[in-house]
């Protein structure tokens, strides 16, 4: 890796973005090459967390982030067990982020993909998530902290590729407690192979592992620091999933661009819970130290904090299906409405007293 | 020789840099280097000529560590209990 790591970080995006729109060529829903958010979600209801038939499926990049994440850093001597920062407050803060994102449909990975794909509903999301940002920035400069970790012992950071290895083994031996969504169903129906998804899922890990790779901490640091390194790798993966994605509408039957905010594949069109729902999405990452994908990568490394948000939005992700929060093509709900106003609210409330009523203790 | 400490949350390294110079060092605020962690929080870089860090620990500081003479990466020289 050069010692800037600028250079790194552009092909390692570049690289993601191809790997995205192939798994679409694959069989992955359109424009959700990579979503962790849904990928989640669908994991969740795989495992019957939530009962949505059409989006049921385990998904194996997810496996494959963490074990490649895990891999990579063992391999390099970066494996780290470490935790007790707050667990339960980053807990609530993966919740939050899994409503908002649910609201837009989609994670600050899918929101590039999607305008890799032509999808400008994702401005909106962009938007939203910059003021996001900058939200959770003010607080960051004004003191906030969920306090220190503390190192921990080797067993503890290995749970979560413990599971992740769990979770593969009932993928291929697809017992009857497992929902799979059924052919034609929904989203969960449409995936590659499980083997290109679990290489394809490694590769990311490993590459994100590597490079730090963060969808917020990319803004987060322009904003800070004027240090463009990480949102170059964001940039790298819009350039290289619109490049890939008018190469495959050409060069196949299929539609992988379409410009445009209406008629895109698995989004709506209603702009302000777009912005809203990718404002829950910057705030939260920033308050957590990372978008999805970095607490995937996080959790592979051996942070127990990051699988505390992990699980945050494991479970975010069944209380939306549960309970009407996630949005669907046709549009918001008015239960996610209302629960992203109110994760807005928590998220403030957790910023606030982790910033003021620290500082005046 | 270039120095750089890491802190366990962004504001810990805000603050050092305020008190640093009020006391007349030199520092800079930036992204941890990807050489030293694979962490990305906030550091401070400063210079050992202007003063040893070592003394001036607080309890925000994670790590301090000094470039390599060859310039390719950090050398750890000093670590919080537990971290």
């Amino acid at each position: 890796m050069s010692k800037s790591g600028k250079f790194d970080i552009i092909i390692a995006g570049l690289i993601i973005g191809v790997i995205a729109s192939l798994l679409v060529l694959f069989g992955n829903p359109a424009n959700m090459g990579f979503c962790i958010a849904c990928f989640i979600r669908d994991t969740a209801g795989a495992l019957g967390l939530h009962q949505a038939p059409p989006v049921q499926y385990i998904r194996p990049e997810i496996i494959g982030i963490i074990l490649g994440s895990f891999a990579i850093a063992l391999a390099k001597g970066e494996f780290s067990p470490k935790g007790g920062s707050a667990p339960l407050t980053r807990f609530a803060i993966g919740f939050c982020v899994m409503i908002g994102c649910l609201m837009f449909l989609g994670c600050p990975f899918r929101m590039i993909i999607r305008l890799g794909g032509g999808d400008l509903n994702a401005l909106l999301g962009i938007a939203g998530f910059v003021l996001g940002i900058l939200t959770g920035v003010f607080f960051l400069n004004k003191g906030y902290s969920l306090k220190r970790t503390y190192k921990l012992a080797a067993t503890e950071g290995g749970i979560m590729p413990a599971v992740s290895v769990v979770l593969l083994v009932l993928l291929i031996a697809a017992p009857a407690f497992i929902h799979f969504t059924q052919p034609e169903g929904g989203p969960g129906a449409k995936h590659a192979a499980i083997a290109i998804s679990l290489i394809a899922g490694a590769i990311v890990g490993i590459l994100a592992q590597r490079t730090r790779l963060c969808m917020a901490g990319g803004l987060r640091d322009v904003v800070l620091f004027h240090d463009f390194r990480l949102i170059s790798g964001f940039c790298a993966i819009f350039c290289a999933c619109l490049v890939m994605n008018l190469i495959l509408t050409a060069a196949t039957s299929g539609t992988y661009f379409h410009l445009g905010f209406t008629g895109q594949a698995i989004a709506h069109t209603d702009g302000l819970w777009n912005l809203l729902g990718m404002y829950v999405v910057g705030f939260g990452a920033i308050l957590l130290g990372g978008c999805p994908l970095r607490q995937l990568v996080l959790s592979g490394e051996g942070n127990t904090d990051s699988a505390m948000a992990v699980l945050g939005l494991l479970v975010g992700a069944a209380f939306c299906h549960n309970f009407g929060l996630a949005s669907s093509g046709e549009g918001p709900t008015a239960n996610g409405k209302i629960a992203v106003v109110i994760c807005i609210c928590v998220l403030a409330v957790i910023a606030s007293v982790n910033t003021f009523a620290k500082n005046d203790s | 020789m270039k120095c750089v400490i890491t802190f366990f949350n962004h504001f810990g390294a805000v603050r050092y840099k305020k008190e640093a110079e009020r006391s007349g060092w030199k520092v800079q605020l930036s992204p941890v280097p990807r050489s030293l962690s694979s962490s990305c929080g906030t550091c401070v870089f400063c210079d050992t000529l202007d003063a040893d860090p070592r003394e001036r620990i607080t309890d925000e500081m994670e790590q301090i560590a000094v470039e390599e003479q060859s310039g390719d990466g950090y050398r750890t020289i000093w670590r919080a209990e537990e971290s």
